[in-house]
């Protein structure tokens, strides 16, 4: 029995030293830290980013090519596409309808989505900045794309936090000082103190060579001079001259060429049983295309892929459930994004970027037959894109609408695209530097020799004489699905009109959105809402 | 499978094995009776006083023992009587008489120990085996159903494979662990899901903290005890065999048009007429068996071991379990009975037909016109692509849900295991040491597989890419060690009760999970081939995850005092301090006191007839954490980047200063008794603070939006009402009715926003509308939108409620001061009540219990989405309840779809008749019949008006959902299990 006790008091003894408030944690199951594996550059696609690679892969996280964030709230409100609510299908609360009646606020979930997902980019940039292991090239790299992330920022909401470095804190900064923190950051990685035609690069860490998936000078420039182009909505001071400065450095560099003929890549769109598809994109379709990678047009893009890089769901987005079958898709469409009537009808046919740009008319399977929809809810049963759209909401008919297609779809698609998609893209360098110089000498007129270039490769007339609308308009045609056509409205003083179910804008404080409402709880009052909201 | 048969072979013998160790001593026999009815007492229980050696009386009330050598007193018990003692004399026969009313001295299980129910100072009650829900039961948590006031059990849907949401006394926390801390048999954390309905003896449910609080910091939810059945240590062995079969019907659906009706409403005819509803359920036929043997080995030892197979089909076809456990329980008195050994182990293995609810929900909105087949098909179809079924191509969120029970499988298997083993040891006759270990396993996994005919998550419109194989494997594992030492003394008229112990616990979880499709066709089930998938040529379609949890471990120090003046005046305290190693460092520590004082007025009040009048004040501090590990840490989330690089990105920020969530609780009790009724009424506050929660933070400043804070307070109060009645009471004839009410309300007193909206209505069309309103200073579970006053062109027209003029009723405005939003409803009952009827004519007895919840509403998604004629809705069906409106063709959420869910229903009725066969093998046979939701009463026009206190999120379009939003009650989703109507027959042999 004494051996029993002495048992149970070394029992007693063990479980005391367990006691021992030892209760470390060790979290075997997640990644406490961060860490950065560096790839083997095999000398394909853009080749290895080297440690910036989390810095340019966040440009797909931030919704540059997808819904709910970024993407939709530079393309909703404007003229040139919609989510229509049709019967029980998109409706979603009235948040599309808000977007495109601008009766967006606080609340809505997409200026609360954009918001978080721009901050989280400039969180890894920032991380890899204090990390302390980049090179003064992936220095001013880093520094430019966090700069791109500000611009957006500075473009969708005026007045943010200026962070550099991660866990920081700063006050909100004015519109104003956003635009001279991007611009700043932008001519430091130039090496330079202001833009001028007389400007020496040679002073700046970023390279020259011609990789879309880094940022090298012309990058930068491409860059600046989007900011330049709308520095007198940022700031209220215009700089056309240094936009335009910016956009002919690229353009006389002759580093970059317009995809134009016998710029061609394989229609992996093609399908088997319709002759009538092509065999190859060329010129304008090609710079879009699903194997767009290497386009010499290309200055600055997002680099996707469906396995290894996904982000771009526009075949999801855009298409209607049954164009499955065009496409041979893994994944049935959701029937979302349409472009506006009016805005279809502004390309003239014949121009190759209307055929490149859109979807309309009745659709084919892949074997040629025509597609049928059972549902359909106007008595017709084949599959027709119309690009008449019956009403917004409630009961927008199923196929009404031409669909955006300019990045365009291949047989046996996943939901994530493989088109690479471009921030910088020299068609655009081109239309900054007509519009600045144009705006610069109070003369649209000179805007001709660049507007020229691409109407030539869009293989329509040359203009002889244009305005302010058409230029818009030209605008409008070249850079439809880019992401830039709400900058372009508010900069014309377009963005409060009327156009198709929507009406004029009370008011222009709609042309910057909103501080979403859950960043101002959290914020702890540190944020403000912006006027009229 | 062979093996597991074999399995039940070899725990068989082995029970007969140990049953044939009995032997015998001096016989000591009688009869024990009611005093006032002279009707035998069965099943009482009868002690050799000091020792473990006892028996039950038979169905006449008879016993027989064998009293060891040098005993001196037999004590008998019984529930509901008084326990009397009588001395050991020269005579063999002892009869004795005992007398019914509240047994004041009854023992009470409670933690760390056992009190006089008399002694307790909290709100602590116990259901015992005879008083628990009866017929089918597939989960523990609904033997308590509607039993014991303020604690909820629901169990949405006849969902065999559903488990209970249990609350105690409502929300106790928003971010954590809000189902209560189960202990079974002293051990913490254990397992409901491995303990047979039929193998459990009583349930004591801690309520308020006071009692809780020895449980720190798990204890914040409730805590249920469970004690399961011991062998009684009579000579004979006592076998039992508990058999049942049992069939279902569909008790309620919604309310849909037929196919004529459809087309008729200019719903598109596709030339069938088909009832979904009816395709894909059925009226399954369960059974349940259960035998058990039980009793001494040796002079100082009794056992009991049981096996139980239940095999339970859902009223969906496809869906149901086969469950087998087998659990042992040994008890031994060794060192002259010093030492006191207790070992228990059970093993539960269940195979689960898990099915998918969907396929009720698409039975529901299916075109009624859509034959089952292709080969019906109005037009050309290519049914061999679907497995020859028809499918409505090119429509979202539409799949024949016949295929989906034939074709598509979800099946998951449990396994888990457990023993503990108490030692037991008396120092000095008033000081015992007690030390206990007790491990469990659970391992668990999930296979699911469409075909590459299915359309439903098979993908089999696809071109390329058809079929899916999903596997999913668990396995979690816990640990206890504790010791405690027990200390009573007694001076004068006080009794001191000193307990102090130490507490280890530590568990482990870790998970896989892979994907794989694009098989090569039907041919084969390639769920065992998956090397035949064509994934494994094209990169990035092969999904694989895996999780482990650290050693999450928690370690407690505490101790108890229970003092007795004059057996009048009770005083209870206890302390826990306890550390966890999920908080943040200086915070991992937290102490947990309570303490309790109670007083038996009647004693110095001595009103004549009154048995009892008790008044107890108890306050308690207890705790809680969510489940997840690293709640202090950074989270990183990693992603490969197409050139070969890995990045991660920040998931969650850290917070070092994360501590303790605490919930502090006053209960102010009050018991009564007065011959044949009895009566106790609770009130409580309870304060909840620095709950955990993961919440929005400042992107900009920590990187990513999301870390756990301490970032809240709730409050609730509330009462509880329990009633009991012995109407009659005479030879023949016995009618006892007990009724428990309760009420609370939950406030929400701070959060981390100022009001915020959830519960996401869904696609199609409604994503973006939230239905419940989370705001600082309101109650809980409020549904908020505008409110609907007529139709006009198509399209619901809402109230002005603030009459500005002007109707904002935009959903992404919800939150805006000046919107035509209201509070429509709550989804947390403001009452609820159980309702018992026990009669009892001669060897008959009726059971009749009646359930009810009154003053909630529910969302009925099936009317939000499908009750409108929408133009995009002719290829679905239509939903018509008697609250459809004419002419309305456009779905926006409003007061419209939500509806008051009150209801009263016969939850419960059993008639059983009992029959004596004294001297053949088989002592006696019960036989039952029972029916279950034998009637409902409600105005609730969808599936099931119970409470729906979580929130399971919205899902479409082939996915699933596995949310769980407790800030989100009072929505009834699409895809809830259907209710069912349970017919049982039931019998019952002793021998």
């Amino acid at each position: 029995m004494s051996k029993f006790l002495k048992f149970l008091f070394a029992l007693v003894a063990i479980f005391a030293v367990q006691a021992c408030t030892d209760l470390e944690e060790d979290l075997v199951g997640d990644v406490t830290e961060d860490i950065n594996i560096e790839g083997i550059d095999t000398g394909g696609g853009g080749g290895s980013a080297g440690p910036l690679s989390a810095a340019y892969a966040s440009l797909r996280g931030a919704g540059t090519a997808n819904h709910g964030g970024y993407y939709s709230v530079q393309e909703l409100p404007t003229d040139e596409m919609v989510i229509c609510a049709k019967g029980g299908d998109w409706f979603d609360g009235g948040i599309l309808i808000d977007l495109h009646r601008h009766t967006y606020d606080a609340t809505h979930a997409f200026v609360n989505g954009t918001w978080v997902q721009t901050y989280n980019a400039i969180n890894t940039v920032n991380e890899l900045l204090s990390g302390g292991n980049l090179d003064a090239n992936q220095t001013a790299q880093a520094r430019s794309l966090r700069a791109y992330y500000y611009f957006r920022l500075l473009d969708l909401y005026g007045r943010v936090k200026i962070i550099t470095s991660p866990g920081q804190d700063a006050p909100q900064a004015s519109r104003a000082e956003v635009f001279a923190f991007v611009e700043s950051e932008l001519l430091a990685a130039l090496g330079v103190s202001e833009i001028s035609s007389s400007m020496d690069l040679s002073g700046s860490a970023l390279g020259t060579d011609p990789n879309p998936y880094a940022m090298n000078q012309f990058g930068a420039l491409g860059i600046i001079a989007k900011l330049y182009l709308n520095a007198e909505v940022y700031s209220g001071t215009a700089r056309w001259q240094e936009a335009a400065d910016a956009a002919s450095y690229i353009i006389d560099s002759g580093v970059y060429q317009l995809c134009g003929d016998g710029c061609a890549v394989a229609n992996q769109g093609k399908r088997a049983g319709v002759a009538s598809d092509p065999d190859e994109l060329s010129g304008f379709a090609a710079v879009f295309a699903s194997n767009n990678e290497n386009n010499p047009e290309h200055i600055f893009s997002v680099l996707y892929d469906e396995a290894s890089a996904g982000g771009m769901n526009f075949s999801q987005m855009n298409l209607h459930y049954s164009s499955q079958f065009t496409w041979n898709f893994d994944a049935q469409p959701w029937n979302g994004y349409a472009t506006l009537e009016e805005f279809y009808n502004s390309f003239e046919n014949g121009d190759a970027r209307k055929a490149a740009s859109f979807i309309v008319g009745e659709q084919l399977d892949f074997g040629g037959s025509a597609i049928l929809d059972y549902a359909s809810d106007d008595g017709e049963l084949v599959l027709n894109y119309t690009p008449a759209i019956n009403e917004l909401t409630p009961n927008s008919l199923r196929e009404a609408g031409a669909r955006p297609g300019k990045f365009s779809f291949k047989q046996f698609g996943r939901p994530d695209m493989d088109n690479d998609y471009p921030i910088v893209r020299l068609g655009e360098v081109y239309l900054i530097r007509g519009e600045a110089r144009a705006r610069a000498a109070g003369d649209w007129n000179v805007s001709l020799d660049d507007v020229n270039v691409l109407r030539a490769r869009a293989k329509v007339d040359s203009y002889s004489t244009i305005d302010a609308d058409e230029f818009l308009a030209e605008r409008g045609r070249e850079m439809f699905q880019e992401g830039v056509r709400r900058m372009d409205l508010i900069r014309f003083g377009k963005y409060n009109d009327a156009w198709w179910e929507k009406p004029a804008d009370p008011s222009d404080h709609v042309n910057v959105f909103p501080i979403p409402f859950e960043q101002l709880q959290a914020s702890g009052g540190t944020l403000t809402q912006n006027d009229g909201y | 499978m062979k093996l597991k048969v074999d399995l039940k072979y070899a725990l068989l013998l082995f029970f007969v094995a140990i049953g044939t160790f009995a032997m015998a001593q001096r016989t000591v026999t009688g009869t024990i009776t009611d005093a006032e009815t002279n009707e035998p007492l069965i099943g009482a229980s009868v002690v050799v006083l000091g020792t473990s050696t006892g028996t039950v009386t038979d169905f006449d009330g008879k016993f027989s023992l064998d009293v060891p050598e040098g005993a001196t007193q037999i004590q008998f018990s019984y529930t509901g009587y008084a326990t009397t003692t009588q001395d050991l004399g020269v005579s063999n026969v002892i009869d004795v008489q005992m007398s019914a009313g509240t047994d004041l001295d009854e023992v009470v299980v409670t933690g760390y120990g056992t009190q006089k129910e008399k002694e307790i100072t909290s709100s602590v009650v116990e259901v015992s085996e005879k008083d628990f829900n009866q017929g089918v039961i597939s989960d523990p948590a609904q033997l308590l159903q509607g039993k014991v006031a303020g604690l909820q059990v629901y169990n949405r849907g006849g969902n065999p494979n559903n488990q209970s949401v249990i609350r105690l006394r409502g929300l106790s926390t928003v971010g954590a662990n809000v189902q209560p801390l189960v202990v079974i048999d002293g051990v913490i954390g254990a397992s409901l899901q491995n303990v047979d309905p039929n193998d459990i003896e009583t349930i004591s449910v801690l309520k308020d903290g006071s009692a809780a609080a020895i449980y720190g910091s798990r204890g914040s939810s409730g805590v249920i005890i469970v004690t399961t059945k011991k062998g009684k240590a009579s000579q004979k062995l006592q076998w039992s065999y508990n058999g049942q079969v049992s069939t279902e019907s569909v008790l309620n659906s919604i309310d849909i048009l037929n196919g004529d009706e459809f087309v008729a409403a200019g719903g598109t005819d596709l030339g069938s007429r088909t009832d979904w509803i009816d395709e894909v359920t059925e009226n399954p036929i369960n059974h349940t068996h259960g035998l058990s043997v039980g009793g001494g080995v040796g002079a100082n030892s009794n056992f009991r071991a049981s096996v139980n197979i239940r095999e339970q089909n859902g009223i969906m076809r496809n869906t149901g379990f086969d469950q087998f456990n087998a659990r042992l329980n040994f008890s031994s008195r060794v060192f002259n009975d010093k030492l006191k050994i207790d070992f228990s182990s059970s093993y539960t293995t269940k195979d689960q037909r898990i099915g998918y609810d969907e396929a009720l929900r698409y039975a529901v909105l299916y075109n009624p016109t859509a034959p089952v087949l292709g080969a019906d098909s109005p037009f050309e179809f290519n049914s061999s692509q679907f497995g020859g079924f028809f499918e409505t191509l090119g429509l979202f969120d539409s799949f024949n849900p016949v295929s989906i029970v034939d074709q598509n499988r979800n099946v998951a298997e449990r396994s888990e295991f457990n023993y503990s083993a108490n030692l037991s040891y008396d120092i000095l006759s008033n000081l015992s040491v007690t030390m206990r270990i007790a491990q469990q396993s659970t391992d668990f996994s999930n296979d699911q597989y469409a075909p590459t005919t299915a359309n439903f998550r098979g993908n089999a419109t696809s071109p390329t890419r058809k079929g899916l194989a999903e596997f999913y494997e668990s396995n979690a594992t816990f640990s206890l060690y504790e010791g405690f030492a027990t200390y009573l003394t007694s001076f004068g008229k006080s009794d001191l009760t000193i307990t102090a112990g130490y507490s280890y616990q530590e568990d482990n979880f870790n998970d896989r999970f892979f994907s794989i499709g694009d098989f090569p066709d039907n041919s084969l089930d390639f769920s065992n081939l998956i090397e035949s998938s064509q994934d494994l040529q094209n990169a990035g379609f092969i999904n694989a995850s895996s999780n482990r949890s650290p050693n999450n471990k928690i370690i407690a120090f505490f101790g108890r005092a229970n003092y007795t003046f004059d057996n009048a005046i009770f005083l209870n305290a206890s302390v826990r301090r306890e550390g966890s190693s999920k908080l943040g460092e200086g915070n991992q520590w937290g102490i947990f006191p309570a303490f309790g004082v109670g007083v038996d007025l009647n004693r110095y009040l001595n009103i004549g007839s009154v048995d009892l009048l008790k008044v107890r004040v108890g306050y308690g501090v207890t705790g809680a954490l969510p489940q997840q590990s690293g709640l202090s840490k950074e989270i990183r989330s990693i992603s490969n980047d197409p050139s070969g690089a890995v990045n991660t990105t920040l998931a969650r920020a850290a917070n070092p200063d994360l501590k303790w969530e605490e919930k502090a609780e006053l209960n102010f009790g009050l018991e009564f008794s007065m011959g044949r009724f009895s009566t106790t009424l609770d009130l409580y506050n309870r304060d909840i603070s620095d709950f955990i929660l993961e919440r929005t933070v400042d992107v900009a400043v920590f990187g990513v939006d999301r870390r756990f804070e301490n970032a809240g307070k709730l409050n609730t109060q509330g009462l509880e009402l329990a009633l009991n009645y012995d109407v009659v009471r005479s030879e023949n004839f016995n009618y006892t009715t007990g009724v428990v009410l309760s009420t609370y309300e939950t406030v929400l007193e701070e959060y981390v926003l100022d009001a915020e909206t959830r519960g996401n209505l869904g696609a199609p069309g409604q994503n973006g509308t939230n239905m419940l309103l989370v705001q600082v200073g309101q109650e809980i579970g409020n549904i908020w939108g505008p409110v609907y006053e007529g139709v006009e062109g198509g399209s619901p027209v809402f109230a002005d409620i603030n009459g500005d003029g002007q109707i904002i009723a935009g959903q992404d405005q919800a939150l805006n001061p000046d919107a035509d939003f209201e509070v429509l409803g709550n989804g947390v009952p403001d009452l609820e009540l159980g309702w018992t009827n026990q009669i009892q004519i001669g060897d008959w007895s009726i059971n009749a219990f009646f359930r009810g919840a009154f003053g909630h509403s529910l969302v009925n998604t099936f009317r939000a989405f499908y009750e409108p004629r929408l133009s995009t809705q002719t290829s679905y069906n239509f939903v018509n309840t008697e609250n459809a409106v004419d002419g309305l063709t456009t779905a926006r959420f409003s007061s419209l779809y939500v509806e008051k869910a009150d209801f009263f229903k016969l939850d419960n009725l059993t008639i059983s008749r009992q029959f004596n066969l004294n001297d053949a093998a088989i002592r006696s046979i019960q036989v039952s019949l029972m029916i279950r939701n034998a009637f409902v009463i409600t105005n609730y026009s969808g599936i099931d008006p119970e409470p729906s206190l979580v929130d399971r999120g919205s899902a479409g379009n082939g996915n699933t959902t596995i949310a769980s939003d407790v800030l989100s009650p009072g929505i009834e989703r699409r895809n809830n299990y259907f209710n069912s109507r349970v017919f049982a027959l039931g019998v019952n042999l002793n021998f």
